[in-house]
């Protein structure tokens, strides 16, 4: 209920966080947001010693085009920026239109991307729409530099394949071809619930047909999961309700749920059948949404 | 009473033009505390602070069922900053409840916790991050014992007991008998049995349970979070071997109850032992999950109802068998046991009657009172199962109701005399609003339907919890010197509902001044004469008779006054007061007076200006074991209306319209009314499809906070709230007055089943009707069609 004491840095360079993470190694945590960290802090499931906090770090914070590049948004940027920024609302209104999704305005206005990448709660709301576009991320480090697919990212529940002196510092979404993509997200109530089961789709069509597909299931799995057979399935069909809720049923035996308080994974396997279908049709019908 | 006349008085200011018949009650006035709460300057008991103030703590027990061998607490004294360390030894042993037949908690556990949440130790110390360290530090050694967590078997051979006193954890069984059921089925044209289960909801006030206590020498004063400082008074006092007279208790602002604030915490009992050993004031409250453990919310029960009716569907005869999780403790929950099949003939009219019930002792957290008490999880099965009647029949749900619908100046089969009742007439205007008729004939779109469900309520218990022959309610007036204000004293609690403001604005009313320069003192034992407090729906009928009465008087010595002051004779009830102005009915050129002028000089000449009232409820009620509980002067009456839509594939609803249409007796207040109604929809909404108290296999609870206890957002809501009242007078209350904050929680899970049965034609039959328990009811019927 009350936060532990703990030292606290607010460093003015990504180099020098990651030396403080690197110096004080198991015993620092990343803070960013402070949504999560926070309240693992006073629900006694976190006790770092040491706080290393991004928030001075304005050049993580931005959203642009980058010629070549794609889009790049920061890791410091947060769900509400996401929400209001002209640039997403122009290239792919379905980023916006997951992160709107997502818990409560007060939330919205403190997490970052980042924060609910690293945090890896396999219901979280935005990384199943990114991957759906083919995200990677940047990740910088004490000893270097590197990149990564955001699929690649997960390795289950609360674990990613980030070193403790890893920082994500952007997430690029880069050109493409898909013609269409949305997020559809399952919670017990309007705003404030979690994902029961949560589908992401992108889609590539021409002339009636799917050229390409990708679809990302949340709340289903340790990580967000593509369904790859469903995908495949799609891959150069002609596009009819039929082929669209078959992938659908494909969808849901590739997913892994679990029976918890909220929902059982008959239901979720449900869940996932139904929202492959209308996320792929809704896509299909008014592109990135 | 009507005063219905104009006066236009020649040299005279004051042109008064009485439209209406009444000019303080009837209206929509501000809330008397609104300002200060939505500015956020008025305190509850959180906010409260006093020198040397001390802040306290009750450590749990983790386990549902274990018990205590021993208790190590001399790490946690010597943490600096921690002044008090208690367990069972150092605090009185003697059970308390709040249901006088079973009193069976503790303080303190003595021999065994007997669920998540039972209470262990306390702390003082010099702030609330301390005694989460001292709590830490008390070392308990448990003896981890067999649970009983499902209340469907608790009755079985060879589970353990929860209480040695309660064999086969039967903690109360009722067994009432009306007029001659079987014979009632076997002259029925049809008959028919179902099985409905309801489920644990929280009322969770957006207020935490917490208190302030003081105990200075031989002297005791509580500022709690409750609903009833007579109730606390009488508790504590008793529990202390205290004169009632040397316990204060204080009512801060309250943030809700709904019921759960009704019945002592157990803060105000370790607080004040804590103040007493440190001598220094002691902040106690329960945490968001704290206040989950501690509970006394709804009772989750499986409602087996068998209803034998005629070829119209006139109810001949019905049995309800109901078993109801009590949970650890008895709180009030024996109440909520006889209310359950108590309050079940009020709506319908039939003869013969059987009721069983059993409450089930398990190891979770206590039930008790929670906003409809006892009544509406029942009423959703009676509600659901009635609509399964009219399927059955071929008969339209709303004529079912209208055919079996009470009438006024009624008896129920169980003994409840009805006056004022216009079940019918809501019953009628609810078709207008809804366009019922025209959407049976027509048909909805597929996948939306509309459902129908009644409602009836107590407008106050007519018996006080604890056996006493004290009057229901009273309270005093005292019109300040120079007559600019008056303060009502009333021992009534406003928990939001807005009791504050009615009060007033019926001793206004009463005293024929105004409701602007009334002030009130409410729930302070010492300052205002006793009243039960808040609950049973009672302070706008009980606590408002005794405004009304103590008005009255301040209005009879104020036109005595007058009567002096304006030389004329106070004679044949001519001069009157309303709104502050003093004039007489047969002489109208004769110049008006004020009531603050004849108040000012009443109190130069005789001393203070005082008015008491009192409220005692007539003998109500027949003679069988259990004919208290359901009692009441006046019921009130009310139809709610849903059109929903379901998601056929996922099970999801959306409530497009939602209609209320209530029989409340007169209305003081139509904002605060339409405010109960919203509210009560608000409760009903979350109750039906999305809260659940949800536990682990050892009895933990796993959803406890505001996050994973989904109670409905704004966003949640209907986007379509129509409510209206119709015209009704009761005619045993002050102004014809009846209640309508819990009758309104009453109709809605049944409105609402009985929308997505017609919807989709699916018999959902467990609370909550949330997305998978829809979705797996439309997956039977479709496999129940294909064969």
């Amino acid at each position: 209920m009350y936060l532990p004491d703990f030292e606290y840095f607010a460093p003015d360079s990504i180099g020098e966080a990651c030396q403080l993470l690197s110096q004080f190694g198991a015993k620092a945590k990343l803070i960013s947001g402070g949504t999560d960290v926070l309240v693992k802090m006073k629900n006694e499931l976190l006790a770092p010693e040491v706080l290393v906090s991004i928030k001075n770090l304005e050049e993580l914070k931005k959203i642009e085009y980058v010629p070549g590049k794609g889009v790049v948004i920061g890791a410091r940027a947060k769900h509400n920026d996401l929400v209001y920024s002209e640039l997403l609302a122009k290239r792919y209104p379905s980023i916006p239109g997951a992160a709107k999704q997502m818990a409560h305005n007060q939330i919205r206005n403190s997490g970052t991307v980042g924060g609910n990448i690293v945090n890896a709660v396999p219901s979280a709301d935005l990384p199943p729409i990114l991957i759906a576009l083919s995200a990677t991320v940047h990740i910088v480090g004490a000893k270097g530099s590197r990149s990564l697919a955001l699929e690649d990212v997960f390795t289950g529940p609360n674990t990613t394949c980030l070193a403790p002196d890893e920082i994500i510092t952007e997430v690029i979404i880069p050109d493409q071809k898909m013609t269409g993509s949305t997020y559809m997200k399952f919670g017990l109530r309007a705003a404030g619930a979690l994902a029961v089961a949560g589908v992401a789709a992108a889609v590539w069509v021409e002339n009636g047909v799917m050229k390409d597909a990708r679809i990302v299931m949340s709340a289903v799995g340790p990580t967000p999961m593509r369904a790859k057979k469903a995908e495949d399935f799609l891959k150069g069909k002609k596009i009819t309700d039929e082929l669209l809720a078959e992938a659908g049923k494909k969808a849901a035996e590739e997913c892994k749920p679990i029976d918890d308080y909220r929902a059982s994974a008959e239901y979720r396997r449900n869940l996932v059948s139904v929202f492959t279908k209308r996320s792929l049709r809704k896509a299909i019908d008014e592109g990135h949404v | 009473m009507s005063i219905k006349h104009q006066m236009s008085i020649e040299g005279n200011d004051l042109r008064l033009d009485f439209d209406k018949e009444y000019t303080q009650i009837g209206k929509s006035v501000p809330r008397i505390d609104g300002v200060e709460k939505a500015t956020g300057a008025g305190k509850y008991a959180g906010d409260l602070k006093f020198p040397n103030m001390l802040y306290g703590k009750i450590l749990y027990s983790p386990h549902a069922h274990a018990k205590i061998l021993s208790i190590d607490t001399s790490e946690a004294e010597k943490i600096p900053g921690v002044k008090a360390v208690l367990t069972s030894k150092d605090v009185p042993d003697m059970k308390y409840g709040i249901s006088p037949a079973r009193w069976d908690e503790n303080i303190f556990c003595i021999d065994k916790a007997r669920y998540v949440g039972d209470k262990i130790a306390g702390v003082a110390c010099i702030d609330e991050e301390t005694c989460y360290k001292a709590m830490k530090a008390i070392k308990v050694e448990y003896e981890v014992l067999p649970t009983v967590l499902d209340y469907r078997h608790a009755m079985d051979e060879g589970m353990p007991l929860v209480h040695d006193n309660y064999p086969r954890n039967i903690n109360t069984e009722i067994h009432q008998d009306f007029g001659d059921v079987e014979q009632a089925f076997k002259d029925a044209y049809h008959v028919r049995e179902d099985v409905f289960t309801g489920t644990r909801a929280y009322q969770n006030p957006i207020e935490r349970h917490s208190n302030v206590c003081i105990w200075k020498d031989d002297k005791l004063t509580i500022y709690p979070s409750s609903q009833s400082p007579h109730y606390f008074q009488y508790y504590v006092a008793r529990e202390f071997g205290l004169k009632m007279g040397q316990v204060r208790i204080v009512l801060p602002l309250i943030g809700g109850g709904f019921g759960g604030k009704l019945e002592p915490s157990g803060l105000e009992f370790v607080g004040s032992v804590l103040s007493k050993v440190t001598g220094r004031p002691v902040m106690m409250s329960y945490d968001r999950l704290e206040m989950f453990q501690h509970n006394r919310g709804r009772h989750q029960g499986t409602y087996r109802i068998k209803t034998g009716v005629d070829k119209n569907g006139k109810i001949l005869g019905c049995h309800t068998y109901f078993l109801l999780d009590g949970g650890a403790y008895t709180g009030l929950g024996i109440a909520t046991a006889y209310y359950s099949g108590a309050l079940l003939p009020l709506t319908y009219e039939f003869d013969n009657y059987k009721f069983d019930g059993y409450r089930i002792a398990t190891n979770l957290p206590a039930c008790g009172a929670h906003r409809g008490h006892g009544a509406p999880q029942p009423k959703y099965a009676f509600e659901s199962h009635l609509d399964n009647i009219a399927k059955d029949l071929g008969i339209d749900p709303l004529d079912i109701r209208l055919i079996n619908a009470r009438k006024p100046n009624t008896t129920t089969v169980n003994g409840f005399g009805i006056q004022s009742c216009e079940l019918t007439a809501c019953l009628d205007r609810i078709a207008e609003l809804s366009d019922w008729r025209e959407k049976k004939k027509k048909g909805l779109p597929q996948g939306r339907g509309i459902g129908i469900a009644t409602g009836s309520f107590v407008s106050g218990a007519g018996y006080p919890i604890y056996r006493n022959d004290w009057p229901s309610a009273s309270c005093m007036i005292r019109v300040n010197e120079d007559g600019t204000s008056a303060t009502l004293y009333s021992m009534s609690a406003d928990l939001g509902q807005g009791s504050s403001t009615i009060l007033c604005q019926m001793a206004a009313e009463a005293m024929g001044y105004k409701y602007e320069n009334m002030k009130i003192v409410c729930g302070d034992t010492e300052t205002a004469p006793l009243d039960f407090g808040a609950y049973a729906s009672r302070q706008t009928l009980f606590s408002g008779w005794a405004a009304k009465r103590a008005g009255e008087k301040i209005k009879k010595d104020i036109l005595e006054t007058a009567a002096f002051m304006m030389g004329l004779p106070n004679e044949d009830m001519d001069l009157d007061c309303v709104d502050g102005v003093i004039f007489s009915k047969s002489r109208p050129k004769v110049k008006v007076t004020t009531f603050e002028e004849a108040a000012a000089r009443y109190f130069k000449l005789k001393g203070p200006l005082v008015g008491t009232g009192v409220y005692t409820v007539h003998r109500t009620g027949g003679y069988h074991k259990g004919a208290p509980v359901g009692t009441s002067p006046a019921y009130s009456f009310g139809v709610q209306a849903a059109e929903m839509e379901v998601d056929e594939e996922t099970g999801k609803l959306t409530c497009l319209n939602f209609w209320d249409v209530h029989d409340c007796g007169q209305v003081i207040n139509p904002t605060l009314v339409k405010g109960q109604i919203h509210g009560a929809l608000y409760m009903g909404i979350g109750e039906s499809i999305f809260e659940q108290v949800q536990f682990d296999d050892k009895g933990k609870i796993v959803n406890g906070s505001m996050g994973g206890y989904l109670m409905p957002t704004a966003l949640d809501m209907p986007s379509n709230v129509i409510n209206e009242t119709v015209e009704s007078y009761e005619p045993v209350a002050p102004w014809g007055v009846k209640e309508c904050g819990e009758g309104s929680t009453n109709p809605t899970m049944g409105a609402f089943r009985n929308a997505i049965a017609d919807a989709v034609g699916a018999n959902v039959t467990s609370l909550p009707l949330n997305p998978e328990h829809v979705w797996r009811a439309i997956q039977e019927k479709k496999a129940k069609d294909k064969k």
